[in-house]
């Protein structure tokens, strides 16, 4: 009697991990949904957003400039955050302000990514933290799940930041 | 017959796909074997050596100062360093790097980034999530001293066991440079 319960208890707790496993994996090899939190990336993304991240151009390496990604935040390993690529490596970033009298550059080193919000004004990103490391991307942002009036495919960038062209 | 082939492969095809994602999840999860190259780490990791790297303690955040860690590379997201946890966030690391190195990041476009030459003997704080990671090899190893500090999730697991060569199966050695730093204020 005692063993007919052990050995269902382990026949249940042996699914569990095998289909566990098989969840994990599609989550991390396909794509996860990301419920979104903040106002740094407004308009394009609101609050309480649901939107869906897929992994494979992150494996692939083919995130592009303009992409919305997810990443690990740098100062907070459990954290997530969510920005839009504005230049790859090898670009140059121009870092001072609009009205600032002299201009300053920064390129971005190999393998890091400069990661900015949409709502510059209320972003912390790479202007703050600097360039962030291609390692800590999750995915890519493709599709917005809710609100449903706003189900589809995400905005281009709204700011004209993303870099044009690597000299 | 032509269903009976579809679906053995298809059961095949299933099998396949459950026990990778098995083998996947325990390699991410509970750790890996990892061949080690370069001589950054010697003498207590050489080139060649395979090397047991738990993954616990990076899921639970018990890397402590003094272990020796398995972390994705900054400057490529494909290659995998290994070096020694030398300070936490919060510690100040005496090094005659750049003093500053967030704000004052200016790479060259160069493939490669190059050591900077001693501009300050100011000790340099370990940001929140970052690690300052050395290699025991000091005089032979690109690490934190040249790119600066590491995020702590860019670490992929702890090397606990020395599996190859046999003769120095067991244990790692602590740091022989005397760089860890004891507290930080």
């Amino acid at each position: 009697m005692f063993r007919r319960v052990l050995g269902k208890t382990l026949g249940f707790l042996g699914y569990t991990v095998q289909y566990g496993c098989i969840a994990h994996c599609a989550f991390e090899y396909i794509g996860e949904f990301v419920a979104c939190s903040g106002p740094s990336m407004e308009p394009t993304i609101t609050s309480h957003d649901v939107v869906f991240s897929e992994r494979l151009s992150r494996h692939l390496c083919r995130i592009e400039k303009g992409d919305i990604v997810i990443a690990k935040s740098p100062f907070d390993p459990h954290m997530n955050i969510c920005k839009r690529v504005i230049g790859l490596e090898g670009d140059k970033i121009c870092t001072s302000g609009p009205s600032d009298v002299f201009k300053t550059h920064q390129y971005v080193p190999k393998g890091h990514v400069w990661l900015e919000g949409d709502n510059l004004r209320n972003s912390t990103d790479s202007r703050s933290y600097g360039p962030v490391p291609y390692a800590l991307i999750r995915g890519r942002v493709c599709l917005k799940l809710w609100p449903p009036h706003n189900f589809g495919a995400l905005n281009q960038s709204p700011t004209g930041r993303i870099v044009k062209r690597s000299d």
